[in-house]
């Protein structure tokens, strides 16, 4: 039972993620291999605030996603003003960056042996330690991160920028500030993935930066692929499936030196096979 | 003298960069793909030369085979999958995902066959040294990348100037729909693109790990100091491209007197940021 | 003669390749004026220069007396300039509908944050925006076919739907590129009757048009450009009755 629930948890973070993710690469169709860097800045800073008693869980939360809003605009807002391509290298420099600061900055990060002992999350006074406190947590998380992107997409915001998508050319034609609207997607996928870090920090008490990588990040590209883009539907699936493929590979024997590999291995031929033969993934509309 | 040591590990490094950066820019004036993929075509180049050397193969031969290999891969995934989703009028980022994926194929099928620790090509003659005196050492593989790096820029040089081929693709390259309609198959250009380029980033791809050991996800951040080597010196730049490549690198080596290895991406990111905020299009940008 | 759109001097050049040379005119209000010439001319160039989608080499272009030079594309069509594509460029994904309401000015709710938490001062205002746009729809004579989605629309149906698109950013001077090329004799009539009636509502055209008898039937005055230069201008029946021109015209410069 222990084990579903922590499924669970973990998969409703995800879902946070993937919306964070769909918001960017499925809704604004910027390439970005940095989420799970953003991921990782949301997580270490709750950690942060939380291990050295410095706000309560709601405020860090608070904290978290506002400066994970403020790093995403940071680096979209010049490099989308460039080009589209432009980004791509500075989505991979942020997160082999981060990675990087993530490994070597032991005073802020503990380094590469991570975070142990993080306190769990309190909300109103009450503890959330146990499992059953932890999935409704995440889960509540979850619903009010889908009850946002539902709102959003439904909005002339959400109308913008599937033009956009489409031609941004002829959405700047009819007046529109085309990177303005980019820009915002990225700040709002921002407040997803922090949110998403600081309750990834709290599950599971103990953070690294092999959760944060470029690996990672991969793994959210995945997500939304295979899910689909731009639905509710598919930010949901994707996560609960791809988290589930850990466990479907343990049937196989796979020796533990290699198992790694062997997921991203998946997650590429998935990429892949998902591009050319069902762009719109499982359950969402054509990338 | 760290810094003169420092100087020509940058000088070695620089050039093998440089050829990573002028390859990929190849690939990108023509087809206007951002082929991250090619970080996986690096590193194949370093293991297949590795299997066949470890294996009793003349180093010259598991060179050879290294690099028509690759050029085959190339061709493969451009005529297997980037052509086709072109054909489908796939969206860049549809390619770009599709690429990306092309590359955790490769990195990982590498690291599952040959483990994903470190490993050392055993060629006595490679780190033999061949000049300085006291603390500053210039070995034989060192040499070798500088020479064979500047052998790969100047016949790409003369390949897209002087000949038809390369003619055609900077034709291909400066106008596609021209390029379509006057029956310059620019498809079939994009695979030969491809097929060289591949085949001639596998000379830094083997050499490179000669000297600095194997490692199967070693090519990305390489290959992300290349693109920013091509957009600082320009997109479309061949020479621009070499250049900054081996100016990053210099760099790099040059603050290890100041901050630990660890940071040196952060050098490379600062000086894409620099760029990026005050020269977006690069030093030499070829002239349209 | 009120100066309404001035091009004074205007220089492009790609690579080689002059698009505009010395390239100036005029465009007065409330009339339909018509740019003709030979493929090649710079007719779209000229669009792509007003419009702010690209940085003329030299020269200037003003609008009511102030100067559009070096403005982005949004602030172009703020000051009351909006553009129709030759390849239409609609949203394809999109109902006729929303590719209307996507070109209305300035909407609460396109901020994501009002999305949130407002989201029933967004519903209402977004209610108001769809009957603007139904409005506009009834305008170009599409209302019934709001709903479609573009890709099953008729070409001239998507045609008819681009100008409504230029109307909704409330622009006063539209410019269409090749707005009745590809029509059957009916859409063509429409969009004619259309334009036309646009006019006498105020606002002021300025037309892409190789078809010889839609200039001849809507046109008040007609700029003839060669190479990137403003040739001659004139009534219909002046320009078409030149035979250099006709000659320039047909003769094969392309």
């Amino acid at each position: 039972m222990d084990f579903w629930l922590s499924y669970a948890t973990l998969a409703a973070i995800y879902v946070l993620l993937g919306l964070s993710t769909n918001l960017l690469v499925g809704i604004a169709g910027i390439f970005s291999v940095s989420q799970a860097a953003v991921f990782g800045v949301g997580a270490y800073i709750v950690s942060y605030l939380l291990m050295n008693d410095l706000t309560t869980f709601l405020p860090a939360m608070l904290v978290a996603a506002a400066f994970c809003v403020v790093l995403n605009v940071l680096v979209t807002l010049p490099a989308l003003r460039v080009s589209g391509d432009y980004f791509v290298v500075t989505s991979f420099g942020i997160q082999l960056l981060a990675t990087a600061i993530f490994t070597n900055w032991t005073a802020g990060t503990g380094g590469a042996n991570g975070l142990p002992g993080i306190p769990p999350a309190d909300l109103f006074g009450k503890t959330l330690d146990t499992s059953s406190d932890l999935v409704m947590l995440s889960v509540a998380a979850m619903v009010l991160g889908c009850i946002a992107f539902w709102l959003i997409m439904r909005a002339p915001f959400g109308r913008l920028l599937r033009a956009i998508r489409e031609d941004e050319l002829a959405v700047a034609a009819a007046g529109k500030n085309v990177l303005r609207a980019k820009v915002s997607a990225a700040a709002l996928a921002g407040a997803f993935a922090g949110s998403a870090g600081g309750l990834y920090a709290t599950f599971l008490s103990f953070i690294d930066p092999s959760s944060f990588d470029l690996d990672a990040s991969i793994l959210l590209l995945t997500m939304v692929v295979v899910g689909g883009a731009r639905t509710l539907a598919g930010s949901i699936i994707g996560p609960f499936l791809l988290l589930a493929l850990p466990q479907v590979l343990s049937l196989i024997d796979i020796p533990t030196t290699i198992a790694a590999a062997a997921r991203q291995l998946i997650y590429g031929v998935l990429l892949i096979a998902f591009m050319l033969f069902r762009p719109q993934g499982l359950a969402g509309e054509k990338l | 003298m760290l810094a003169l040591q420092l100087l020509f590990n940058g000088l070695a490094t620089g050039c093998a960069l440089g050829v990573v950066a002028v390859t990929f820019s190849l690939v990108y004036s023509t087809t206007k793909l951002f082929h991250v993929a090619h970080a996986g075509v690096y590193t194949l180049g370093g293991y297949l030369a590795w299997s066949l050397s470890i294996h009793g193969a003349p180093f010259v031969v598991a060179f050879l085979v290294a690099i028509v290999v690759c050029a085959g891969v190339g061709a493969l995934i451009q005529a297997l999958l980037y052509a086709r989703l072109e054909h489908r009028h796939a969206t860049h980022l549809v390619i770009l995902i599709a690429s990306l994926g092309t590359l955790a194929v490769m990195q990982n099928i590498i690291a599952a066959v040959y483990s994903p620790n470190i490993l050392q090509f055993s060629l006595p003659w490679a780190s033999t040294v061949v000049a300085g005196g006291g603390s500053i050492r210039l070995t034989v593989i060192q040499v070798l990348i500088v020479v064979a790096s500047v052998a790969a820029y100047g016949g790409l040089m003369w390949f897209a100037h002087r000949t038809i081929l390369g003619k055609q693709m900077r034709a291909v390259a400066s106008n596609p729909f021209l390029a379509e309609i006057t029956r310059l198959r620019p498809r079939r250009v994009h695979v030969y693109v491809m097929a060289i380029a591949s085949a001639v980033v596998s000379v830094p791809g083997v050499l490179v790990p000669v000297d600095l050991g194997l490692q199967p996800y070693n090519g990305v951040t390489p290959l992300l100091t290349a693109t920013i080597a091509m957009i600082a010196g320009g997109v479309g730049s061949i020479t621009g491209a070499f250049v900054l490549a081996i100016a990053i690198a210099e760099l790099q080596n040059l603050s290890l007197l100041i901050i630990p290895g660890e940071w040196s991406i952060g050098i490379t990111f600062f000086i894409f940021l620099v760029f990026m905020l005050f020269r977006p299009t690069g030093l030499f940008a070829a002239a349209r | 003669m009120s100066e309404y759109l001035t091009a004074t001097g205007l220089e492009v050049s790609f690579g080689g390749l002059r698009a505009l040379q010395d390239c100036s005119f005029t465009v007065e209000r409330g009339r339909i004026t018509c740019l003709v010439g030979p493929n090649g001319a710079g007719k779209t160039t000229i669009f792509n220069v007003i419009t702010g989608f690209l940085r003329p080499n030299a020269g200037s272009v003003s609008f009511q007396g102030t100067s559009l030079d070096g403005l982005k594309p949004q602030a172009i069509v703020a000051a009351g300039i909006a553009r129709t594509f030759q390849n239409l460029r609609l949203f394809v994904d999109l109902t006729a509908l929303d590719n209307v309401v996507v070109a209305l000015p300035a909407q609460s709710g396109e901020e994501p944050l009002a999305a949130i938490f407002r989201p029933l001062h967004v519903a209402r205002t977004q209610a108001r925006r769809r009957e603007e746009a139904i409005r506009i729809l009834e305008h170009v004579g599409l209302a019934d076919r709001a709903g479609e989605f573009v890709r099953n629309l008729s070409y001239g149906e998507q045609k008819l739907l681009t100008v409504a698109r230029g109307l909704a950013t409330g622009a006063e001077l539209l410019l269409l590129d090749e707005p009745a090329s590809g029509l059957s004799a009916s859409a063509l009539e429409q969009i004619m009757l259309l334009l036309r009636r646009l006019q006498s509502e105020g606002k002021t055209l300025l037309v892409v048009e190789h078809n010889t008898r839609v200039v001849q039937q809507i046109a008040d005055e007609v700029l003839f450009l060669h190479q990137g230069h403003l040739m001659a201008r004139g009534t219909p029946e002046q320009i078409i009755s030149d035979p250099t021109l006709a000659e320039i015209y047909f003769g094969g410069a392309i």
